[in-house]
């Protein structure tokens, strides 16, 4: 925000048809006295509505990457375009807004909060956008529309259950229904499955696909899972904080 | 909107929570019920200690030149000095007093072998007054009928209020008849004296006007007619009144008054400007000095006084007291606020995940901080709330409370006979409690600020890796 270099002119938005743009992006952490490169110089481009996967070995900068992508982490350099917007030269209240309206978070650990029930969790999204006035009117619009989703994965009797009282599985859809309540144009997902057994991953990811290309929301995918990557219209293989490789595929269906 | 929600989901989780508003409500309801103790006790000990006293008293020094340069004395004219009290606006009474010093002997020797303790002599402080006069200026009429009591010191009320110092109708006297005298009541339960006994007095050889020493003392035998009770312990052991021209009679002295009694209309609303313009208008008049500056000490300022600067030292004590409960109180007001401080930052530290995932979820780092102080200001409202409500009802029911608590540990907390109340007094300050609560809740955000802020500035990449 401060390094002029970072200012955003018109010249160097991306396309309109771009949803997430990085560019040139290094992230740098102190160690003791020196610092360690992660991502040495990074470009990524992902269209409206494109299903892309990110695949690389631990310790290859994935998770740093989609940190710094879904405007968690700052880059040491580059800039991230997200929606249009360059989102280091915002102020922090309006990334976290932006962060609220055009990013969705799938997390490995589901990461619900434990004191709120299914409905509540799935809310939350909404919760944060509105202040407390403006979430009295348009609650029953959003409550319609996070037990209509909920339904549709099979919560239906599970609303008001706690983190706690559900599997993970159950876990996992009511986490991807807390990242689509609000409609974002992007998902991050961070390795979804890697925590449920073949079966019932299966079965999240198929709601997860299901989701995305009915909304048309692009989706960005961390996996080490090779044929869940298959099965992306993009791949793209990091090593040492480098792309070795984006190939574009055509899913089989 | 999720700040409200989640702060109070988070309340309802976490036991430590209440622990922590307990701690509030304890040092809240402690500081109102001392506090209310303690002014309770001022205000009966304001009562006690005022006695007989009027509202203002003027004691012209009568031996001073009026400056230095000169050596023309206060003009003692009595009647043109009373005229100048009552044109005052502010007194709605006035009273012309003589005091002196004396000594009493009890007639009927078998009141020796009674109360050895007391030897044969009582010194006694001897007051002339006007008796329609006094009535009107100070509390004596009241303190002479007052019949209530637990039964230590009762008063024997006179045969005829208007006229008090006649003899009792059954007093027989084989010589002269005698002068009436009436007595504060623990000076007759010492000496066991009733209406009808003689007593003899001495005057003592100083003269407290003047303040010279005068060759000898004079006696002159009363017979008592009477008692009264005014609280005051000091005034209820040593006064006698006696008629005022009957002891200058005795005393053989042409300058029959010391001082002047004054009440006035509302003294609390007026005190301030009724001393300044009795000062004056006295001082323009010739009878007592001209203050020089606005020295407070000085010297002159005793002329005109009123009954609080007379007994300033007790009141100031208790007052002093009051103040350093207070802050010692406050102390344990601090305490609790530490007790938020860990409670909370105990929550931040366990609630690491829950932070990262709210910030992921476009939470901003200020919204994460009222999140936190929210929950401070749950502890702070309802411990000081509750804490007002307890301290206020212990203090309408700290008698009640007392007894219970004596008959539970079998001892005797509050032992009436040394404060001479037979009550816990206590009177609830609206101001002060208002002014408790908002230092507990503003105590209280002030020591979840710091967690409040660590929460605000976590990394949600070091929050969300937790697991």
């Amino acid at each position: 925000m401060t390094d002029p270099s970072n200012a955003p002119t018109t010249d160097d938005a991306p396309a309109a048809d771009i949803i997430l743009s990085g560019r040139g992006i290094r992230r740098a952490f102190p160690v003791g006295e020196r610092s360690l490169e992660i991502l040495h110089g990074v470009d990524l481009e992902l269209g409206r509505g494109q299903r892309i996967s990110l695949m690389g070995a631990s310790g290859a900068g994935k998770t740093t990457l989609l940190n710094i992508l879904g405007l968690l982490d700052r880059p040491t350099e580059g800039e991230v375009w997200l929606d249009g917007l360059s989102a280091w030269t915002l102020t922090t209240p309006e990334r976290a807004q932006l962060r609220n309206t055009s990013i969705g978070f799938v997390f490995q650990f589901y990461h619900l909060l434990a004191e709120l029930n299914a409905l509540e969790n799935a809310l939350l999204p909404a919760m944060i956008a509105l202040p407390h006035v403006a979430y009295r009117h348009k609650r029953e619009e959003y409550e319609g529309k996070a037990v209509a989703m909920l339904e549709r994965f099979g919560l239906g009797d599970r609303l008001k259950h706690r983190p706690g009282q559900l599997s993970g599985g159950e876990q996992q859809r009511v986490a991807i229904a807390r990242a689509l309540l609000l409609d974002p144009p992007l998902i991050i997902a961070d390795e979804p499955t890697g925590n449920l057994d073949s079966s019932t991953g299966e079965r999240v990811l198929e709601l997860l696909f299901d989701e995305q290309e009915t909304r048309n929301t692009a989706l960005l995918l961390v996996t080490h899972d090779r044929r869940l990557a298959q099965r992306c219209e993009r791949m793209v293989h990091m090593e040492d904080g480098l792309i070795q490789a984006d190939s574009t595929l055509t899913i089989p269906t | 909107m999720y700040r409200w929600f989640l702060s109070l989901r988070y309340l309802r989780a976490r036991r430590t929570n209440w622990i922590g508003a307990a701690g509030i409500t304890v040092a809240v309801a402690a500081l109102i019920l001392i506090l209310s103790i303690m002014s309770g006790f001022l205000e009966e000990s304001r009562n006690h200690l005022r006695g007989n006293l009027g509202d203002l008293i003027i004691m012209p020094n009568q031996d001073s030149p009026l400056s230095g340069n000169n050596t023309v004395l206060p003009k003692t004219d009595e009647a043109a000095m009373m005229e100048i009290v009552r044109a005052n606006p502010h007194v709605s009474g006035a009273s012309l007093q003589m005091a002196w010093y004396g000594m009493l002997v009890p007639d009927s020797k078998s009141a020796l072998l009674k109360h050895p303790v007391f030897g044969d002599l009582s010194l006694i402080h001897l007051v002339g007054i006007d008796v329609p006069d006094e009535y009107g200026a100070s509390d004596l009429k009241a303190n002479m009928q007052a019949s209530d009591d637990s039964g230590t010191f009762k008063v024997t009320p006179v045969a005829d209020l208007q006229r008090p110092f006649d003899p009792p109708p059954f007093y027989y006297s084989d010589g002269a008849p005698k002068a009436g005298i009436v007595l504060g009541a623990q000076l007759a339960a010492a000496w066991n004296l009733h209406p009808g006994d003689e007593v003899e007095l001495f005057s003592l050889g100083v003269d407290p006007i003047t303040r010279s020493v005068e060759d000898q003392g004079c006696n002159r035998t009363f017979v008592v007619t009477g008692t009264f009770r005014s609280g005051e312990n000091e005034m209820d052991m040593e006064r006698v009144y006696v008629d005022r021209r009957t002891l200058a009679d005795m005393l053989g002295r042409t300058t029959a008054w010391s001082q002047i009694l004054v009440k006035l209309h509302d003294y609390e609303a007026n005190k301030v400007a009724a001393v300044a313009s009795l000062r004056s208008s006295l001082a323009e008049g010739g009878f007592v000095h001209r203050p020089s500056g606005d020295d407070a000490s000085d010297y002159y300022r005793t002329e005109v006084r009123t009954w609080e600067d007379l007994r300033g030292n007790l009141l100031g004590a208790i007052e002093n007291e009051k103040s350093l409960m207070g802050i010692m109180l406050s102390l344990v007001m601090v305490v609790a606020g530490f007790t938020v401080f860990a409670i909370l930052s105990m929550m931040v530290s366990e609630k690491r995940r829950d932070i990262g995932i709210l910030t992921a979820l476009g939470a901003h780092p200020s919204g994460v901080m009222s999140l936190f102080l929210m929950i401070g200001c749950w502890q702070a409202f309802l411990g000081a709330s509750l804490g007002a409500v307890l301290g206020v009802l212990g203090a309408l029911n700290i008698d009640a409370i007392e007894t219970k608590l004596s008959e539970l540990f079998g001892i005797q907390i509050f032992d009436r006979s040394i404060y001479l109340f037979d009550h816990i007094p206590s009177v609830i300050e609206v101001t002060g409690v208002a002014m408790i609560v908002l230092g507990a809740v503003t105590c209280t955000l002030v020591f979840a600020a710091v967690p409040a802020w660590r929460a605000a500035r976590l990394n949600p990449i070091d929050a969300l890796r937790f697991e």
